[in-house]
This record gives C-alpha cells, structure tokens and sequence, in this order.
C-alpha cells in the first residue's frame, strides 16, 4: 500500500534516469499517469467501460473451460448460457464468499444483460444475427489475452510447470475419457495424439485461469467507478492505491480449473494445490498482456530476418503499453474488438469528453483505446507498487539504503520503457489522444 | 447570346463588391453558376455541321483605332468558356475557412472570369489584348492578399512576367495589322498570309514568346512554379485551370490560325520545345518534395504535349491539342484543389513529413482516394479524361513527329513516377501520431473535388461528349493549315 509523500528524494540523490520524473513520482507514492483530474475521469470511466464487457469475459471463459471443454465443433462457445450469466461472482453482491467490495452485483451487470438483449441495433434478433453482426461482447480480445499467457509463459509461478506434470496429465486423462465416452472416433485419436490433446486442455487451464482473474477485476473497476461518481476519489494516486489493496486482498485466491462433464466434476486443477491469484494469474496477465504479447495480425509488418522482432519472447514489446493504437483502432483485431465493446459502456461523462476532442464520434475508438493505454499505465504503475510493497521497502523508510533498493527497482521497471515503442512520455501529455 | 457570359459575371463582382460580406459566397455562386448554365445552355445551341465562328457578336467601338466589340466562339474557344465557368464555380467554393476580404476576393475571381471568357470569346485582336490584360490585375491582387509567405515576390513576378508576355502579343498583333494593312483589328480582316515569310516569322515568333510566357513553355516558365506554390488554392485553381489555357488558346487561334505558313516553318522547332518542356517538368517534378510545387511542374509538362500536338498540325493531333486543354484544366483543377485541402488540413505540403492521409479514422481518405484518382488521370491511365486527350495527342503527332511523340510517351511514363511518389509518400504509410489530429473534411468542403472527378470520369469512358463539340473546329483549322501548300502545289502543277 502506498500513500503520497512530501519529499521522498530528500534523503537520497536524485534520480539521472532518463524517466527521473516519474520514477521520483512513484517514489512519491504516485503512479506513472500524471495526476491530473482529466486522466483520473479517463481512466476511471474507462475502468467503467471495461468492467462490463470483462463481466462477460470471465463468465464466457470459464463456460468454455468448463463446460465447452473439448468440443471439437465449438461454434456456440460465445452463446452463454443463463445459468453462467446468473454464475454469482465470488467477490460480489449478496452470495459473495469473498466480499470486500460492496457496490457490484452476484450475477451478470444489468446494463450487460440489456445489451445482450437488443444488441447495439437496439432490436431483438435472433441471438445468431447479433452475432454473425458482430453486435455482441467480442470475446476475441479475451481469447488473444489468454493465448498471450499460454505462449509466453515463463513468467514466475509454478501454474504452467504443473500443466506439465503426470498429476496434471492423469486429471486430464480422466476428463479427456470421460468427456469423450462412447465417441470412438475421439477416443482413437487421443491415443493416437496424446499430446494434442493435452495441449489443449493446457489452453483451456489458461481460459479459466484467466477468467478467474477477471472475476476479481470486474467488481473491482465497478466499485472504483461507483467510488468516482460518490467524490470519494480525488487523485490518480486514491484510484492507484485503490488497485494496489485489491491485489493485496486478492492475492491469494484460488486459481483451478474444473471441468464438469455430465453431473460430475473433474478438477484438472484442484485448488487444493494452492495456486495463487496474484502469483498465478495477476503478474502473469500483466507481464503477457500489458508488455508482451504478439504483433496483431494486419497491423504492422515484421522482418524477423531483420531482427525487428526480438530473439527472446521476454524481450517482446506489443502489449497495450507499447502499442500503436491508431493502427489497432483501425483494423477488426481483438484491441479493436475491445475498445468496440467499451465503447458500448462509457459512462456519460466520458462520451460528452470525447465529442470535444479530435473528430468527436468518428475516432472515439482511437481516443477510448489512448485512454485504455492511460489506464493501464495506471494498473501497472499498481502492479509495481504492490511488488516493491511485497519484495523491497516502504516508500517513507528512514534508512537511505533502503530507499536506494527501491530506486533501483523502479529504474529497473522503467528500463522496459527505454524502448522507441513505448507510450509514457506520450502519456504525460494530455494532448496525447 | 455571347455578352451574358460577360455581363454575369461583371454584375456579380458588382453585387458582391456592394452587398455584405456574407452574401458574398452565396452570390458568387450563383452568379457564377449562372455563367456555367449559360455556356451550357450554348452548347445545346452550337451547329455541329459548322467549323466557324458561331453566335457573333459585333458592335462598332471605336473606329478610329480599329477597336470593335465583337466576339464569335467555335469549338476551339466553346469547350475553354465552360471551363471557367465550371472553375469559376469551383474556385469561389474552394477553402474558405477563415478567408478575410471575402467581398474583395470573390469579386476579383468573377473580374477573371469575365475577363478569360472576354479573351476567349474576342474576335477584334486589341479587344482580345484588353482581356487578355485584364485579369493580370485580379490576379496579381490575389496573389498578392491571399497568398503564402513570399506571396509579394511571387505576386511580383507574375505581373512582370505576364505583363511582358502582354506586350509582346500586342506587338505581334500591331505588327501583324500595319504589316498586312489590314482596315482594323478585326480578326476576320487580317491577310497575314500575303506577307514575305520573314515578317511571317518575326511576327510569329512574336506572338510564340508571348504566349509561350502564359502557358509557360520552357524556359520562360520560372514564374510559374514561385506563383502556383504561393498562390492560395482558389487562385491556384484558376491560375492551372484556365489561365495557362489562354497561351495555348493564343497559339492556336492566333499562331496557327493567321500564320499557317510560317507555322509549318517553325513546326519542328515548337516539336522540340514542346518535348523539352515535357522532359523538364516531369523530370523536375520527380525532384520535388513540395506537393504542390510538384504538381506545378507536371503542368509545364503537361502543356508540352500541347504544343507538340499544336505543332504536328495534323486533324487529330489539333483535336487532341484542344482536348488536352481541357482534360489538363479539369485534372489540374483537381489536383490543386486536393493539395488545398491537405495543405490547409495538416499545415504542410512537405513530401518528407506527410504520410498515411488514407488512415480512415484520422487521416482523409476521401480526399486521398481523390487524389489518387487525379494522380491516375494526369499520368494518362485508361478511362480517365487524361488517357483519352493524350492518346488522341501521340496518336495525332506520331506520324509528323516521331521521335518527339516517342520522347512524350516515355515522359507520360515519368509522370506516373512522380505521382507513385506523391501518393506514396503522402496517402499511404502510417499516419504519424504525433501530428495526426487533423480535423474532419466535410462533404461541403470536397464536393468541388467530386464534381471534378465525375467529369473527369465521364469524358474518360465518354471521350466523344467532348472531343465532337471540337471536331468541326480542327477540321477547319487543319485546312487552313494547309491551304498555303495546296496552293503552292496547285501553281506549280498548272
């Protein structure tokens, strides 16, 4: 947890880093977005916008990890049914096991539902034709995040060494055989190609490792949003602080996967082997979404020859952090997918702020996507902040060695955004949109 | 039924000079569109089955000097009217925003227009020269007011330019009327062709320099590239359009037409200019990194062709001569009015700083997919206005001249690269984040563009809707052409 300090640097040297601004700003307990109250309304009301399609993401997720499984023919694998939609969350409403935030509700958020319903063509359509329109949550933005954590991997915790270990293999032998009775066919081909199946199901820990991170991060961004409309919000650093207690509450629930298959329940992952959620979903999410990722098909070209794209995955740099959002806001790739879902839910107070800039409704996109990379600057300056809490010292320590520790972590952390690619100096500037 | 396409626009530069500023659009275009029906209404009334002057005018003036108010038009000067009409119309609704002295400056593009159709409608060689003169003045005031950074020299330089190119005309033209003893300036009335060949040529080379200054022809063309570039779009317009137009017009009605003989003389030598002009300003354009400078320079070339096709003299190559005219008005038109627009939109016209303007969200696409397609239409591509002019140019002039027509075909290639080079650098690539918060192009601001765009469209995949209102001209003009040698064959062969 951290809490904004008058003069953090008075006891050590200040920093020659190329960002020394913002290092001294986190050092001060703030976050890499300047505190203003024009990004603190962004980014709020884009938390807002997120938070709604992500109550879809993590319901869709884990019915696929759960209940779609292994279907060779997943067609309908977006169409939720009720009963994931009315699938209380564990960290919100009345039924909730785990209740610190007060605000959100057990099952789907209402303006979620209405949407479903009628779609953005404001019609009752058969479900197929808002589909096939794309009038839908998009989940491929979901898909792309969980294929980011499943390639990187590598990425601290001990969740993809277990999806190679015989008890993870003999769980999924019991699933795979189980899911597949009396399907011949199916059955042959596992034993011909055991492994493919396996992958599979190891993509499919990912659905649902990622769709339980989300539950956690949905009645979180409702509740900063419901905070911001009480006033009870006033800086970048309370939204900031806010994140960091939620990874530190939620740190340490439960990542699983289980699989149901006909009345009974096959857990592929039981939460008996403790995986944690900051640990095992958390920091990887952030490592592989927000700093890694792939380039987006249809963006931009790549010479691999050329050493335009690194030789280390670790070295990979198209996350939201870095990326080049007029690109993404102009092609039908999961980020646009995405920002096309937010854009469904701006809260009113944003919309009216985007139509006074640039063309207004025609590049809303561009501005909600810039605004998203705002946000997550935000989420990671959180991240980092809740690590340094974790790992080093606080930030009002009296010894100046200690502080020294903690500078040098957050060098460190900047060092990743040395890069030509990245957008924090882009996002100090307001008239960046 | 001529003085309309005078007296419209004189009147509307009056209303507009008169009434309140923020009429000044509205009666600009309405007068000016009223000029354009007209010139329409004109051509539903012109005879085919004529090759001559039609619709003339004349009213005595002032007889001791020989100056008479008299005007004709045929195919050659029909087709020009309605191009100023048409950019008249377009110039006056070419990028407003924040324009000051609105009164002043719609009221000196209708004095343009009034004094281009003048010039093109005068059949009295000294009521042609007070046309021709006549819209220096507006000219050089919008220049001058309207214009870029070194609008002062550039406003400068044309005047000094185009002045000279003045006087040089009325030179020719009094020299021509003295020499031939001819009772008035009235077109009609010169015998020019009973002159020695000599005092022919002089003359003819009087007039050549002149007019060669207007269209400009190299090397008297370095004041073209100085004026377009600092010039504001609408003048631009204008200036590319038409304005360059009446040096050709002059050639063709004054150099061709009242000197056939010492034509054929000269003939090969305009060949080779005309192909020199269309190495030089294709080669010059490729060296360009302003776009605007760039498409100036495509005009020197593109004028070339015209005196190549001028002076192969044959039915088809004048056919193509005067077809080219108004494809090039149309395209150029076009192209300048595109570069207004991105110039105005992102505040540069620099090659090396704009890119990615096709990005749909915050680029223009619409004013880039149109400037490709004027990019097509200038670098002569198959269903475009340009093809068809340049097809019927090569086509006219190959079998007179054939190896300056091969050397224009080969540039035409040259044309294509430096338009790749624009579109490229400047519609395609990624849009620069830094500076792309360009504001939205609305539909009032490019309609200009698109009407340009279906005519040119149309005359591309319907050359004839053109190129038959001309045809009786050339054939008329080419027989005049060529009367001296029947003549001279018919004496020697008795």
């Amino acid at each position: 947890m951290t809490t904004t300090l008058e003069n953090p640097t008075a006891k050590i040297p200040p920093s020659t880093h190329k960002y020394a601004d913002i290092i001294h700003r986190l050092e001060a307990g703030g976050s890499m977005l300047p505190d203003t109250e024009e990004n603190l309304m962004q980014i709020i009301g884009i938390y807002k916008a997120y938070a709604v399609p992500m109550d879809f993401y993590w319901r869709d997720l884990l019915y696929i990890a759960e209940r779609v499984f292994l279907d060779p023919l997943p067609f309908f694998k977006y169409f939720l049914p009720q009963e994931y939609l009315d699938l209380p969350n564990h960290y919100a409403g009345a039924t909730a096991d785990f209740r610190v935030w007060q605000k959100g509700e057990a099952s789907a958020h209402p303006e979620l539902l209405e949407f479903m319903d009628r779609g953005e063509l404001k019609k009752k359509l058969p479900k197929l034709f808002h589909h096939l329109w794309h009038d839908r949550i998009n989940m491929e933005f979901a898909e792309a995040c969980m294929q980011a954590m499943l390639w990187h991997q590598g990425m601290g915790g001990q969740f993809y060494d277990y999806l190679e270990s015989e008890e993870y293999l003999a769980n999924c032998d019991r699933a795979i055989k189980a899911y597949f009775k009396g399907n011949p066919l199916m059955l042959g081909l596992y034993k011909l190609f055991p492994e493919m199946f396996y992958e599979k199901v190891r993509e499919l820990s990912y659905y649902a490792n990622l769709g339980l991170f989300w539950e956690v991060m949905a009645p979180v961004f409702f509740e900063m949003s419901d905070l911001y409309d009480e006033g009870k919000f006033k800086s970048v650093p309370d939204a900031m602080d806010f994140l960091v207690n939620g990874i530190f509450i939620a740190a340490g629930r439960p990542i699983y996967h289980h699989v149901y298959i006909g009345d009974e329940c096959y857990e592929i992952i039981p939460k008996s082997k403790g995986f944690m959620w900051l640990y095992e979903a958390a920091l990887p999410y952030v490592e592989a979404v927000f700093y890694r990722t792939a380039p987006f098909r249809g963006t931009k070209s790549y010479n691999a020859q050329a050493h335009q794209v690194p030789d280390e995955q670790k070295d990979f740099h198209y996350g939201i952090l870095y990326a080049d959002v007029f690109p993404v806001g102009t092609a039908g790739i999961p980020p646009t997918l995405l920002m096309q879902d937010m854009l469904h839910f701006l809260p009113p107070y944003l919309l009216e702020y985007y139509q006074n800039y640039c063309r207004g409704e025609d590049d809303m996109l561009i501005q909600l996507g810039i605004t998203f990379q705002r946000s997550m600057y935000n989420v990671t300056s959180a991240v980092i902040q809740a690590l340094r809490t974790a790992l080093l010292y606080p930030l009002d320590d009296p010894n100046p060695e200690h502080l020294l520790k903690n500078r040098q972590f957050f060098e460190a952390q900047m060092d990743r955004f040395l890069r030509p690619e990245a957008r924090l100096t882009d996002i100090q500037s307001q008239d960046y949109r | 039924m001529l003085t309309p396409l005078l007296v419209i626009p004189l009147l509307g530069a009056i209303a507009i000079a008169i009434l309140k500023p923020q009429f000044s659009r509205f009666l600009g275009g309405a007068f000016s569109l009223a000029s354009l029906v007209w010139s329409l209404y004109l051509f539903s009334q012109f005879d085919l089955s004529l090759g001559g002057l039609q619709f003339s005018e004349f009213h005595r003036w002032i007889d001791p000097v020989g100056l008479n108010y008299s005007l004709g038009v045929d195919g050659l000067s029909l087709p020009l009217l309605a191009l100023n009409s048409l950019l008249t119309l377009i110039a006056l609704y070419t990028n407003r925003s924040n324009l000051e002295r609105t009164r002043l400056h719609d009221s000196l593009i209708l004095l343009i227009n009034a004094g281009i159709a003048g010039a093109l409608m005068a059949q009295n060689l000294l009521l042609f020269i007070i046309f021709y003169e006549l819209e220096l003045i507006p000219f050089y005031l919008l220049i001058s007011i309207w214009g870029g950074e070194k609008r002062g020299y550039a406003a400068t330089k044309f005047l000094l330019y185009t002045a000279v190119s003045g006087l040089l005309v009325l030179a020719g033209f009094l020299g021509a009327t003295f020499l031939s003893q001819s009772p008035s300036f009235e077109f009609s009335d010169l015998q020019v062709q009973n002159l020695d060949l000599i005092p022919q040529l002089i003359l003819l080379t009087t007039l050549l320099i002149g007019f060669g200054i207007k269209i400009p022809l190299v090397p008297l063309h370095t004041w073209m590239p100085d004026t377009y570039v600092e010039a504001s779009p609408a003048t631009t317009v204008l200036l590319g359009g038409i304005f360059a137009k009446l040096g050709t017009y002059g050639l063709l009605r004054f150099g061709l037409q009242l000197f056939p003989t010492a034509w054929q003389t000269v003939a090969p030598g305009l060949a080779i200019i005309g192909t020199v002009s269309v190495i030089y300003g294709a080669v010059s354009a490729i060296a360009q990194r302003d776009i605007k400078r760039m498409v100036a320079y495509s005009s020197i070339g593109h004028m070339g062709y015209i005196l190549v096709a001028a002076a192969a003299g044959t039915e088809l190559s004048v056919l193509g001569a005067i077809a080219q005219m108004v494809a090039h008005g149309l395209i150029l038109a076009l192209l300048f009015f595109l570069v207004g627009i991105v110039e105005k939109t992102t505040g540069t016209r620099d090659l090396g700083v704009l890119n990615g303007l096709m990005n749909p969200v915050r680029g223009l696409p619409l004013t880039s997919s149109l400037l490709i397609l004027a990019g097509m239409a200038s670098a002569g591509i198959p269903g475009l206005v340009g093809f068809a002019a340049e097809f019927i140019v090569f086509q006219g002039s190959f079998a007179t001249f054939p190896i300056p027509t091969l050397l224009c075909i080969i540039s035409s290639g040259l044309t294509a690269v430096y338009f790749v080079i624009l579109i490229n650098r400047t519609c395609f690539g990624k849009l620069d984040n830094d500076r792309a918060y360009y504001t939205r192009i609305g539909f009032s601001q490019q309609w200009p563009a698109l009407v340009l765009t279906a005519i040119i469209l149309y005359f591309g995949v319907q050359p004839n809707a053109l190129l038959h209102w001309i045809e009786p001209t050339t054939n008329s003009l080419v027989v005049e052409l060529h009367q001296p040698a029947i003549a001279q064959i018919a004496t020697t062969n008795p």
